[in-house]
């Protein structure tokens, strides 16, 4: 029934990334909990860099997934990831510091579902649809509670709703300014959904690399990461958010650059066009 | 659509498998169960809303002419992007129309929620027209009925060789706006049950007032209305594989097994949507 695809061969096998995407994020996005251990906010970064672990992993699911051709495009899977991503994220922040494990179990059980569905009801009979929508939802969701995390300092869903607000010198208790109460939460999902849905998208076809592809992803997941770091402006420190600002411009331009070169490596043929000149005088 | 091609079009309609179904119903009562079991008789309330929402997206999702990458080329009928972007546009569109309505009763808002999403795609199908006419030069015509079922305007006369048809007939201009107006009707209904639930929960919870607490109940219901929107709408665009003209189109009688997907995968979703608050404050 599927039509498998082209997609570049070699690399380093899917299982290995999945490995290293699911350890790397959990142990990423705990390590903004140091911010409750030591109730500071400068480890808030982490929570950024954990979604961009997940989004390396997400884009080579993603590309296991769609090398089966799907007839909908590579954007419905993203989206998909992070809609069943953001009710598991929510519903596994509401329970404290158990909240990235207990996460990781709602995602799958929601991604588990839907590929069942995709597969038994709907009948589209793909082989890896329940593994990769699984896999899918548990992407979505860390990256979720990764920059919500990275926003506000805390992956706690208290710390989500409320906020402070210092008027006339008085320290108040809101919950507009918060992450969740103040409408955070739904341009979170929309930067993680982009930063996952286009990487594959723009690198697919007969000359694809697994390198350059999740070079791509990670370039995506630090340009996501840079205005969730401005964000986070209005709710951590300062200096705590200039840290996460200066650590995704940097890791931003790092990536971007080394996507260019991978691209120019896979090219068959590159121009550095220059601006039209002006002849100097008389001209032809 | 991708232009990578789809799975192979294959003649009829395979049915569910027995599993499938099984596996279906059984989710589908445990998450009633648990919903009782959380939050008593409101629960139950909600998360039948829930999956009436689901399902109405579901379905109106295969009213909404979806192109694909050939009809920015003209190859084939209908609004030239993917079923998921069309559905979360009409979807995003009604659900704002519904949640500013939210204020003013239940049948206001959700129709409010169905006057957003069809409005958005009147204008996004009669601009599709516009520039398919008036700016690539090709008239509309279907690829898959002879004769348009509300005007009798034949098509065969008009069609291009090689093609699967162009434009946007009136059917499929129809069928978007049916399209557009349920998926709007679906998201408001999953937006104000869970913002129910939510109004109710989090001023016991937080020992606050129901004004004090409202941008965090309604950003809540917002995003997690947005997230079964697309969840429904993703396994219907699985479910069309592809492009569909509208509801002419013989692709649309698919549409039971999506129905029964967005079902079960509406009422799980919804469950962890509704129990959200009932862990704050455990550990």
């Amino acid at each position: 029934m599927s039509v498998k695809i082209e997609v570049g061969a070699g690399g380093i096998p899917h299982n290995q990334i999945l490995i290293y995407g699911l350890v790397g994020s959990l142990v990423l996005i705990y390590l903004t909990y140091l911010n409750t251990y030591f109730q500071t906010e400068y480890f808030a970064f982490f929570g950024g860099l954990a979604a961009v672990v997940a989004l390396l992993w997400g884009t080579d699911t993603i590309k296991h997934l769609c090398s089966y051709g799907l007839g909908t495009g590579v954007p419905s899977a993203g989206m998909i990831a992070l809609g069943s991503g953001v009710v598991a994220a929510l519903f596994g922040a509401t329970t404290g510091p158990f909240a990235p494990i207990v996460t990781i179990i709602i995602a799958a059980i929601i991604g588990a579902v839907a590929g069942l569905m995709a597969n038994a009801v709907v009948r589209m009979d793909i082989p890896v649809m329940v593994v990769s929508l699984i896999e899918l939802a548990i992407v979505g969701a860390m990256t979720v509670l990764g920059l919500a995390a990275m926003a506000c300092g805390t992956f706690e869903f208290l710390g989500m709703i409320t906020g402070t607000v210092t008027f006339l010198g008085f320290t108040m208790l809101t919950y507009e300014t918060s992450v969740i109460g103040g409408g955070i939460i739904a341009v979170i999902f929309m930067l993680g959904a982009i930063a996952i849905q286009h990487p594959f998208n723009a690198c697919l076809g007969p000359g694809e690399q697994q390198d350059r592809t999740l070079m791509l992803a990670a370039e995506c997941g630090f340009l996501s990461m840079i205005p969730v770091a401005i964000i986070s402006f209005a709710f951590i420190g300062a200096y705590a958010a200039l840290i996460a600002l200066v650590i995704s411009i940097i890791g931003w331009l790092y990536t971007y650059q080394q996507y260019i070169e991978l691209s120019k490596r896979d090219a068959y043929a590159w121009l550095d066009a220059q601006p039209i000149m002006e002849p100097e005088e008389g001209g032809a | 659509m991708s232009a990578l091609g789809g799975p192979k079009q294959t003649a009829g309609v395979q049915p569910p498998t027995a599993i499938g179904i099984v596996l279906s119903i059984i989710l589908i009562v445990a998450a009633l169960g648990l919903a009782y079991y959380l939050v008593q008789m409101a629960g139950v309330i909600a998360v039948v809303g829930i999956i009436i929402g689901g399902v109405l997206i579901a379905f109106g999702v295969h009213f909404v002419p979806v192109g694909g990458a050939p009809a920015a080329m003209g190859q084939s009928p209908g609004i030239a992007t993917g079923v998921a972007m069309l559905a979360a546009g009409a979807g995003l569109a009604g659900l704002f129309g519904g949640a500013w309505a939210a204020p003013f009763g239940f049948a206001v808002a959700l129709a409010g929620g169905a006057v957003g999403g069809g409005l958005l795609m009147a204008i996004t199908c009669t601009m599709v027209n516009v520039i398919y006419i008036f700016g690539m030069g090709i008239p509309a015509a279907s690829g898959k009925v002879d004769k348009d079922p509300i005007t009798g305007d034949t098509f065969p006369e008009y069609k291009s060789q090689g093609t699967e048809g162009h434009g946007l007939p009136f059917i499929s201009w129809v069928g978007g706006v049916v399209g557009g107006a349920l998926g709007g009707l679906g998201g408001t209904l999953i937006y104000l049950e869970l913002l129910d639930v939510y109004q109710a929960q989090l001023p016991v919870l937080l020992n606050t007032t129901v004004e004090q607490i409202a941008p965090v109940a309604i950003s809540l219901a917002g995003v997690f209305a947005i997230a079964m929107f697309l969840i429904n709408a993703v396994l219907a665009a699985y479910n069309i594989t592809g492009t569909i003209e509208g509801p002419h189109d013989p692709k649309f009688k698919r549409f039971p097994r999506a129905i029964i997907a967005a079902a079960v995968a509406s009422a799980v979703a919804g469950i962890f949507a509704i129990g959200l608050l009932e862990l704050v404050g455990v550990f």
